[in-house]
C-alpha cells in the first residue's frame, strides 16, 4: 500500500502524459461509455468511474483502480467512439497502465505474469500466435472447423501458396534483418525497459535471445561484405 | 411595390417571435409586412401540433391561435404565406426586399424571426428512431397526446412502460451539437404528466444527465411530475435501443448509481429532440448579410446596448433563431425587436437632416 505522497506522484505521472488533455475534456457523467463497454458487462469495471476519478483527482481511488480494475479494459475504444464529450476512457486506461508498469506496481506484475509465454513469442518472433500453439480444445469459439488443424501441421502449412507462411512455429517467416529492426524498435520505445520492470527473468531470457540474433545478423553482414 | 420605408417593418417568419413582433409594430401605429415560408402561421407549436404548452398549460392551438388571429385580423398588417425573401438591399431606414413571388417590399428595418429546425433523430441511429415503430420523438408524442389516446404505434396496445430519453440531438459532440436545447427537460416532464393523465396504467421513466427545469419550472414541472404523477427519473444517458424477441424495446444504459450496465424493456421510447439552427440559416445569412455564430444560429450584436441586433445595422432578430429558446422568451424578444425596429424607421431621415 502506497502512502498519499506516492499516490499523488502516480497521479502526477498520469496527468503529465502528453496525451492526457487530449483524452479527457471533462465528463457529462452520462454513462454511455459504461453502457457500451464490453468489459463492463463481465467485470466490476466502469469506464465512467475511471474518467470521474481522474477528472475529480481522487488520487486514492485512482491508485485503487490501478490495482485491478484498469486491467479489465479490452482496449477496444468503443467508449471513445461513443462519448458525447469526445473523451477516450480507453486511452486514459492505456496511460494508467503504462504508469503502473513504469512504476513497477506489484499488481501490474501479478496481472501480467500469465502473459509471459505470449510476450516471449511476440518479442522474439514478432508473432503473437503461431500454428503450433493452437490446440483445438482451447478454441471452442472457432467451431468444428478447428479440427482441421489436428492433421499434420507441416503438410497443411505447405499447402499455403505463400512461401513465408509455410511455417509452423511462427505465423509467418520473419527475416533476420526485420527481426533486428523490430528489436531496435522494442528497445527504443521502452518496451524492453517495461518488460525488465515487470518480469526480470523473462527479460533476461529475451535479452539473451536478442543478443544472439544480433550477432547472427552482424556475422551475416560480414559474410555479405566478404563476397 | 409594397410598403413605405418610413413606416414599414419587414418581419420574416411567423412563429411566436414573429407574431409578437408584428403585433407590437401594428400596435405602435406602424405597418408590419410578414413573410412566412409555410402556408400557415404560428411556427413550430402549430406546424408540429404541440399539445399543452409549458408553462401555461393551454393548448398550443388556442394560445398560439390567438396570436395568429391578432395578426391576421389587423388591417395595417400585410401577410405573405408560402413566401421567402430572396433579396435584401439598401441601408437602415431604406431597405428593399425582393420576395419569391416577385413582389418588392420597401421597409425601414427588418426583423428575422425565422426560428429553429427540430433535430432529426435519424442522425442518432443507435437510438432506434426510424428502425422501430415504437420509438417516437417528443413532437410525435405531443401529437399523440393531442389526439387523446396513448398507444404503441406497432400494434395499438396500451404501453406499460414509456421511456423518455433527454438530450437527443443536444449536448453531444459526436454529432456536432454542443448546446443545451433549454426547453426539452421541462417539455418532457410535462409530457410525462400528460401521458399518465391519459393512460393511468402507464409508467413513465425519464433518463437524464442533468435536469434543467430552470426558474419557476422546478416545482411546477420537475417536482409535480414526481409527487403527483409518479414519474421516475433515472440518471443515465442511454447508449442504444434494440428490440427483444417479443417485440418489446430494449434500452441499454449505465445505472450510474451502481456503475453497472443495464438493459431494460420498454413499450415506447420517446426522444426528447433538441433545437437545431434553422436549416435555412446559410441562405438567410447570405440574403440578409447577417453573420452566424459558431453553432450556426444567427449571431447577436453586442447585447447590452444593442439588444436584438444582428451583425447588420437595421436588421434585428428575435426568438429561437438566436439560440434554443422558449415560447415566452421568444415572444418577449419579438416585442423588444419591434421597439428597436421602430426606432430605426427614421434612421435615413435623421441621417439626411444631419
Ligand atoms: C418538442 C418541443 C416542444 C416544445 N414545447 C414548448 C412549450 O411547451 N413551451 C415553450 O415555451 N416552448 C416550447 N418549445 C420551444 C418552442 O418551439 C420555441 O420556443 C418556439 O417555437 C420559438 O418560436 P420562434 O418564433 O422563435 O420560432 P419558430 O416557432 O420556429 O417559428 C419560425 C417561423 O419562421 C418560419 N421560417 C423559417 N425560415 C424561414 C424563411 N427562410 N423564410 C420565411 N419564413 C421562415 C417558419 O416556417 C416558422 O413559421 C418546444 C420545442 C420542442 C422542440
Ligand atoms: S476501450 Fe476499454 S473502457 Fe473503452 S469500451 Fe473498450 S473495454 Fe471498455
Ligand atoms: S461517455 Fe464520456 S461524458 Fe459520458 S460518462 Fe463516459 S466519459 Fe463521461
Ligand atoms: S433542456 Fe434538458 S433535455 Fe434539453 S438539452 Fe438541456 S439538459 Fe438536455
Amino acid at each position: 500500500m502506497a502512502n498519499y505522497a506516492e499516490m499523488q506522484q502516480i497521479f502526477d505521472d498520469i496527468r503529465s502524459d502528453f496525451r492526457y488533455d487530449h483524452e479527457l475534456n471533462g465528463c457529462l457523467n452520462c454513462g454511455v461509455c459504461t453502457a457500451t463497454c464490453p468489459s463492463a458487462h463481465f467485470y466490476d469495471y466502469s469506464p465512467r468511474e475511471i474518467v470521474q476519478l481522474l477528472w475529480t483527482e481522487n488520487v486514492e481511488q485512482i491508485y485503487d483502480a490501478m490495482q485491478e480494475k484498469i486491467w479489465a479494459c479490452a482496449q477496444c475504444m468503443t467508449c471513445a467512439a461513443r462519448c458525447p464529450f469526445k473523451n477516450s476512457p480507453g486511452g486514459l486506461v492505456a496511460i494508467m497502465r503504462e504508469v503502473a508498469i513504469a512504476r513497477g506496481l506489484q499488481s501490474a506484475k501479478d496481472v501480467l505474469r500469465p502473459f509471459g509465454r505470449v510476450m516471449l513469442k511476440l518479442i522474439t518472433t514478432g508473432n503473437q500466435l503461431s500454428p503450433d500453439m493452437i490446440q483445438p480444445d482451447h478454441f471452442p469459439d472457432w467451431g468444428p472447423n478447428i479440427q482441421k488443424v489436428e492433421g499434420d501441421l507441416k503438410v497443411l502449412r505447405k499447402a499455403i501458396p505463400v512461401k513465408t507462411l509455410q511455417t509452423v512455429d511462427t505465423a509467418w517467416e520473419v527475416s533476420l534483418k526485420t527481426s533486428v529492426e523490430m528489436y531496435t524498435i522494442w528497445e527504443m520505445t521502452g518496451v524492453l525497459k517495461s518488460l525488465e520492470m515487470m518480469d526480470e527473468n523473462l527479460f533476461d531470457v529475451i535479452e539473451d535471445f536478442i543478443d544472439e540474433k544480433k550477432e547472427d545478423y552482424e556475422d551475416w553482414l560480414e559474410e555479405q561484405d566478404e563476397d | 411595390m409594397q410598403g413605405d420605408a418610413s413606416d414599414t417593418v419587414l418581419v420574416v417568419g411567423a412563429g411566436p417571435a414573429g407574431l409578437s413582433a408584428a403585433a407590437s409594430i401594428a400596435a405602435a401605429g406602424f405597418r408590419p409586412v410578414v413573410v412566412e415560408k409555410e402556408d400557415v402561421l404560428g411556427g413550430a407549436p402549430i406546424l408540429s401540433g404541440y399539445a399543452k404548452l409549458v408553462p401555461s398549460g393551454e393548448w398550443a392551438k388556442d394560445a398560439i391561435g390567438r396570436m395568429v388571429a391578432r395578426v391576421e385580423q389587423d388591417a395595417s398588417t400585410t401577410v405573405f404565406k408560402g413566401t421567402k425573401v430572396t433579396g435584401f438591399e439598401g441601408e437602415p431606414g431604406d431597405f428593399t426586399a425582393t420576395l419569391s413571388n416577385g413582389e418588392h417590399v420597401k421597409a425601414g428595418a427588418a426583423i428575422l424571426a425565422t426560428g429553429f429546425t427540430h433535430f432529426d433523430s435519424i442522425n442518432k441511429p443507435e437510438w432506434g428512431f426510424g428502425t422501430y415503430e415504437d420509438v417516437l420523438t417528443t413532437t410525435q408524442m405531443e401529437q399523440m397526446v393531442a389526439g387523446g389516446k396513448i398507444f404503441c404505434p406497432s400494434d395499438g396496445r396500451v404501453p406499460e412502460r414509456v421511456a423518455i430519453l433527454l438530450c437527443v440531438g443536444s449536448r453531444d459532440r459526436q454529432i456536432g451539437r454542443e448546446w443545451c436545447s433549454k426547453i426539452c427537460c421541462t417539455v418532457s416532464t410535462n409530457l410525462a404528466m400528460e401521458i399518465k393523465e391519459l393512460s393511468p396504467t402507464t409508467d413513465v421513466f425519464i433518463y437524464y444527465m442533468d435536469i434543467r427545469t430552470f426558474g419557476l419550472y422546478e416545482d411546477k414541472f420537475y417536482w409535480k411530475s414526481q409527487e403527483e404523477f409518479k414519474t421516475k427519473f433515472v440518471k443515465a444517458r442511454i447508449a442504444e435501443v434494440t428490440t427483444s424477441g417479443d417485440g418489446r424495446l430494449l434500452v441499454k444504459g449505465e445505472d450510474t448509481l451502481v456503475k453497472r450496465p443495464i438493459v431494460i424493456p420498454f413499450d415506447i421510447v420517446v426522444h426528447a429532440i433538441g433545437m437545431d439552427p434553422n436549416e435555412d440559416n446559410p441562405e438567410i445569412s447570405k440574403v440578409f448579410g447577417v453573420g452566424l455564430e459558431k453553432h450556426g444560429f444567427i449571431d447577436r450584436a453586442e447585447f447590452y446596448t444593442s439588444t436584438c441586433g444582428t451583425t447588420r445595422r437595421g436588421v434585428f432578430a428575435a426568438g429561437s433563431c438566436y439560440a434554443p429558446e422558449t415560447i415566452d422568451d421568444s415572444i418577449s424578444q419579438g416585442h423588444a425587436a419591434a421597439a428597436r425596429a421602430i426606432a430605426e424607421l427614421h434612421a435615413l431621415a435623421r441621417k439626411k437632416a444631419g
